[in-house]
């Protein structure tokens, strides 16, 4: 008979052990979440300097996403191989993460989740034989770390013609984000007081030119509860007016782009208006890269002597980058609405920093109608003021329509705010301020 | 038209754009290099055809606004100046000013539905002094010497014949003087309808100092809590309302329906004023998402709407032709088709009034005390945007107040050779038999006369506003109403002509984005439709002894309903558009068809029509039956001649009264039936807008 004295060790030490596997586990999933492995990415890279273009593209195919490879080879781009990085996220962000993990659960009802308060909420890769696992994903990128807020001072948008070559028209905007709520670097943390709606985050938009359109001013509105429809409102410079947005107009071009509003920050849509569906993980080539590096060009010359990511290939419509190997999970979104422009939407979800780089679109009747490049740069080799933020900059955007050979290019001077933002700064009666 | 008066206006437009594009090369928006001053603007040129007329516009404008950021100052953190300078020229006035400008108009002739429309010259009408049919003997007639009859012009025209079906179906037809005020000062009402031929050329370059658009001044203190007080000094626009077209609660700035009547965009319309503006923001609130308290202080001189002056190419529902013809009359008197009745012999005769009979006298404008103002509540509730908005100003709309002393024409000391009127036996040849006193050129008060001072009544309004998205329809939906009191509407049963009532607008609008994959398969169509609600609440419509209707002479309940359908093709480099919109009170309506080529980041070229469709003139009782001037104006009703002997209770007694309602017609107060889409039936034209912005 065991005494009881030793029972209570047993116990007490089986306890600490699973306490302690436990543990070890959850630091190993933090671990593999928001770390990269540069030395097991380099041994799996093409070398450095690599160019792959359409005399060896074939050589390449497996380490590109889908129609990047096509586009290649038929001489409209070709890439550059850039040595791998890791961008890390704030420690708040990853120590929140561990703080909270396994906490966060998807409910029955679609675009639910239930007890997230901070950090990622599924941080555990994704598996095949999970029928949630899309979904996770998806809640993944709604709550990707970003900082708290965020400025586009200077913010080129360029349509161009692919047939003639040439640009149509050339917008610039000044562009700004705050999270409402589950913020995590920024005080205060975790949420904003003065927030009677519940809203996640906001997007604000300000058209800087062309005269015809200068002064049009967007706010989008996301809210914490997915179920609700987003806020929408557009400042017509020319009426004076806010005019609220049908969320027909969320899906519809933009300003005359080849981007939607939806198509914002990679998906800025409801989760539960898409069937998500996780296809894969795949080391794959992405459009990540250290800024500082590049072969950069002024625009609309800056004081603070910053320059832009320029672009190249056919008709200028490619980000004139690195891409680099970076672990991918490929990311399936359907809309449930059979009136959505698009029947699907497949995403390169960059693993470490969750944010969909690559994306191919597809029209309503399932034929390939853009790919989307999304450009990020470590921030500690972008602008001064990024140093230190753990957020991947957004640099650059290609949205390049191949049905129509028409793109949209997108450059970026994104940086942390230097004015801290309010969240009056994000309210209807702000644009009308902010307008004439 | 010609084809060489086709080429020598097309070949003057072709030099406008070359001129135009020679001088915005060098042009672009500048920026200091700090950042903190901004100046852009454009350049355009606008031409409109208007199908028989020939050009109704052929304007040049340039605009420059202006930013200045200032650094922040002591309590403030915001504070920043913005400023709008215009200048427009208008060719149409000298390219076609045998329509609209200095040799305009023409002579005219009055009509006499009794005599068979016989049309006689302007001041040779058969109601005149010496005829011997007229009660009284009279002091009708004018002096064609410093009124003559040229340089005039039938009031509507332009809508083409007035009704003329009998022997009283006459209606009445006034005549305006067509040339700028400079060069025939007939009609002119100082301070309100007087532009000359520059100012109607140059508009911005009058007293007003229109050329000053916009100049403010905006600051904005923040507390400690994040709310904020912004103030906004200066002339500026005040946009209260979520509408296009017409306005229901839009009104704190009177609006220059002279540009192109309702058609032109608000934003342009607007006439700024200088106000005072203090916006409390208090952001997220409570269980509002928004919250903001607004009071606003109009400091500057009052201006009422532009409605265009008589002969101007846009005058709004050709009121601007109207007063400029009763002003005429009053000042040096008029012909007036059909007026008299119940003559020998029977029928609508055409009718010489002196001066100071009939008209428009003074123009009273509020003088200057800065007692304008409003406040507005306006946030966001659950997903809903809403405002609540009371302001109380002076009425844009002008207001004709009859009720002041005139002359009486029948007075006289020619003694008709018929006599008498049957009935009268006492009546002393060429004396008012009820007032001996009343003698050629007196003037005194008589009832239901009109002639007319013209007031811009207080008009306090309440009104609110919501705008909302509805999910399953995937539309956004705009609301507003406003309930205003005391406005001022004309009104035949009044002694005075016109009374008070409160009145009810609203607007209910609708905005979806749709697909039609036919048109465009991977864009979609903005529709846009609003219907508008107007309720006269206390009108007044009488049914008298003879089957008439008089009173008010406006729709009681009236709709406008409006639709807007556009497409976005060449990646919104082109955009056709179709505007409708039908007034179902005036049973008229408008399409207008346009297509915007955006031909690169500075240049655009805008394209279109504006048509008009549905019946346009309505009939309405013109006032022509009251008793102003006993026992002269009795009316045939009245007559003991008549059929069947005087209607009991009609008359004798001797008093003035109203309107009996039994003769009807387009003029002069069928045109607020007719609204501004039925007055404007014959503004067809092919509009052509070249624009250079930087």
């Amino acid at each position: 008979m065991i005494k009881p004295t030793f029972k209570a060790s047993i116990f007490f030490w089986t306890v600490i052990y699973f306490s302690f596997s436990a543990t070890l586990i959850q630091a190993d999933v933090i671990e593999g979440a928001f770390s990269a492995d540069l030395d097991e990415i380099n041994s799996i890279s093409p070398q450095p300097g690599t160019i792959i273009d359409q005399n060896n593209v074939d050589s390449f195919e497996q380490l590109l996403a889908p129609k990047l490879g096509e586009l290649i080879k038929e001489g409209f781009y070709s890439i550059k191989i850039g040595a791998p990085i890791s961008i890390k996220p704030h420690q708040a962000y990853i120590d929140a993460t561990a703080e909270h993990i396994g906490t966060a659960k998807l409910d029955d009802k679609p675009g639910v989740v239930l007890n997230y308060t901070a950090g990622r909420p599924f941080p555990e890769p994704p598996e095949l034989d999970d029928p949630k696992a899309g979904d996770k994903l998806a809640w993944n990128m709604r709550y990707t770390y970003a900082y708290d807020s965020g400025e586009i001072t200077d913010f080129f948008w360029q349509y161009r013609d692919m047939h003639k070559e040439k640009i149509e028209r050339t917008l610039s905007f000044y562009a700004s984000s705050l999270r409402f709520m589950h913020r995590h670097v920024e005080q205060p943390v975790p949420a904003l007081p003065r927030n009677p709606s519940e809203v996640y985050n906001a997007l604000y938009l300000k058209v800087i030119s062309p005269p015809d359109l200068r002064g049009t001013q967007l706010l989008i509105q996301r809210m914490e509860d997915d179920t609700k429809q987003e806020q929408a409102w557009l400042y017509l410079a020319t009426h004076r007016r806010v005019r609220r947005l049908a969320s027909g107009q969320t899906t519809d071009a933009f300003l005359g782009s080849d981007i939607m509003i939806e198509d914002f920050l990679g998906y800025n849509g409801r989760i539960k208006d898409q069937r998500w569906t996780y296809k894969g993980t795949q080391w794959v080539l992405l459009p990540y890269f250290n800024h500082n590096e590049m072969p950069l060009v002024e625009v609309n010359h800056q004081q603070d002597g910053y320059r832009f990511v320029g672009f190249t290939g056919k008709a200028d419509c490619f980000p004139d980058i690195t891409w680099q190997m970076r672990k991918a999970y490929i990311l399936e979104a359907e809309p449930y609405d059979e009136r959505h422009p698009l029947s699907k939407r497949l995403f390169y979800v960059d693993a470490q920093t969750m944010q969909p780089a690559f994306a191919n679109i597809y029209d309503r009747s399932g034929k390939l109608w853009k790919v989307a490049i999304a450009g990020f740069s470590h921030p500690d080799a972008h602008h001064p003021v990024n140093k230190g933020s753990g957020t991947p900059m957004i640099d650059v955007v290609s949205m390049i329509d191949i049905q129509a050979m028409h793109c949209t290019t997108l450059q970026f001077k994104a940086m942390v705010p230097r004015k801290k933002l309010k969240e009056t700064d994000f309210t209807v009666q702000a644009l009308r301020a902010k307008g004439r | 038209m010609n084809s060489q008066w086709l080429f020598k206006r097309w070949s003057r437009f072709v030099t406008t754009v070359f001129f135009l594009s020679a001088f915005t090369s060098s042009v672009s928006a500048w920026n200091s290099k700090d950042g903190t001053l901004e100046v852009h603007g454009f350049l355009d040129s606008t031409t409109h055809a208007r199908l028989d007329y020939g050009i109704s516009k052929q304007r040049m404008r340039g605009q420059v606004e202006w930013s200045k950021i200032f650094k922040p100052n002591g309590l403030f953190s915001e504070i920043s100046m913005h400023g709008t300078l215009r200048a427009t020229y208008d060719g149409a006035y000298d390219l076609n000013d045998d329509e609209f400008g200095d040799s305009s108009g023409s002579n005219v002739f009055g009509r006499s539905s009794g005599l068979g429309n016989l049309e006689t010259p302007w001041g040779m009408s058969p109601v005149s002094a010496g005829n011997p049919n007229l009660p009284g003997g009279g002091n009708f007639g004018f002096n064609l010497t410093t009124n003559p009859d040229t340089g005039l012009k039938r009031v509507s025209s332009e809508l083409g014949n007035s009704n003329n079906n009998g022997a009283f179906g006459g209606g009445l037809d006034f005549y305006t003087p067509t040339r700028p005020c400079n060069v025939d000062s007939r009609g002119c009402l100082p301070g309100y309808m007087d532009a000359t031929e520059n100012e109607l050329r140059f508009p911005e370059f009058t007293d007003d100092l229109g050329v000053l658009r916009e100049i403010y001044i905006d600051a904005t203190m923040p507390f400690d809590n994040g709310d904020e007080i912004n103030f906004r000094v200066g002339r500026q626009q005040i946009v209260w309302g979520r509408t296009d077209l017409f306005r229901v609660l839009d009104v704190v700035n009177p609006n220059d329906f002279s540009i192109q009547n309702i058609y032109e965009e608000l934003e342009d319309s607007r006439v700024p004023l200088g106000i005072f503006s203090a916006e409390y923001r208090a952001g997220g609130a409570g269980a509002f998402d928004d919250l903001n308290f607004q009071l606003i202080w109009n400091f500057e001189k009052f201006r009422p709407n532009n409605l265009g002056q008589g002969g101007q190419p846009y005058n709004i529902l050709l009121a601007g032709d109207l007063f400029r013809a009763l002003g005429n009359c009053w000042d040096n008197g008029c012909t007036v088709s059909n007026f008299a009745t119940g003559l020998v012999p029977g029928g609508n005769l055409s009718t010489d009034f002196p001066a100071h009979m009939i008209g428009i006298r003074n123009v009273n404008l509020p003088k200057w005390k800065a007692d304008q103002g409003g406040f507005r509540i306006e946030g966001v509730f659950k997903s809903v945007g809403f405002s609540l908005n009371f302001l109380s100003s002076y009425s844009q709309l002008p207001s004709l107040r009859g009720g002041i002393p005139t002359t009486n024409g029948f007075v006289g000391t020619t003694i008709p050779a018929a006599g008498c009127p049957v009935g009268f036996p006492l009546c002393p040849l060429g004396f008012n038999p009820f007032d001996p006193t009343d003698v050629p050129n007196l003037e005194r008060l008589r009832g239901f006369e009109p002639a007319f001072d013209v007031h811009f009544p207080r008009v306090n309004l309440i009104g609110g506003s919501a705008d909302f998205y509805v999910d399953p329809l995937k539309s956004a939906f705009r609301v507003e109403v406003a309930h205003t009191s005391g406005e001022e509407f004309a009104d035949t049963s009044q002694r005075r002509l016109f009374s008070e009532s409160n009145v009810l607008r609203w607007v209910v609008g609708w905005d979806r984005q749709t697909y039609i994959r036919a048109l465009n398969p991977n864009r979609t169509f903005l529709l846009s439709a609003q219907i508008f609600g107007q309720h006269i609440l206390d009108h007044k419509d009488i049914t008298t002894p003879f089957g008439s209707q008089i009173g008010f002479q406006d729709h009681k309940d009236n709709f406008i309903g409006t639709f807007l359908f556009q497409g976005f093709y060449m990646n919104d480099r082109l955009l056709p558009r179709v505007i409708t919109a039908y007034d179902i009170g005036a049973q008229a309506g408008v399409i207008a068809p346009a297509i915007d080529w955006l031909v690169n980041d500075n240049w655009r070229v805008t394209f279109g029509g504006n048509f008009k469709f549905g019946t346009g003139h309505r009939e309405a009782d013109d006032a022509r039956t009251s008793n102003s001037f006993p026992p002269f104006t009795a009316g045939p009703a009245c007559n003991p001649a008549a059929a069947g002997g005087p209607t009991p209770g009609c008359f004798p007694g001797g008093g003035e009264f109203s309107s009996i309602g039994i003769r009807r017609g387009f003029e002069p107060l069928g045109r607020f039936k007719s609204g501004p889409i039925g007055m404007a039936q014959h503004e067809d034209e092919i509009q052509l807008l070249v624009r250079y912005r930087f």
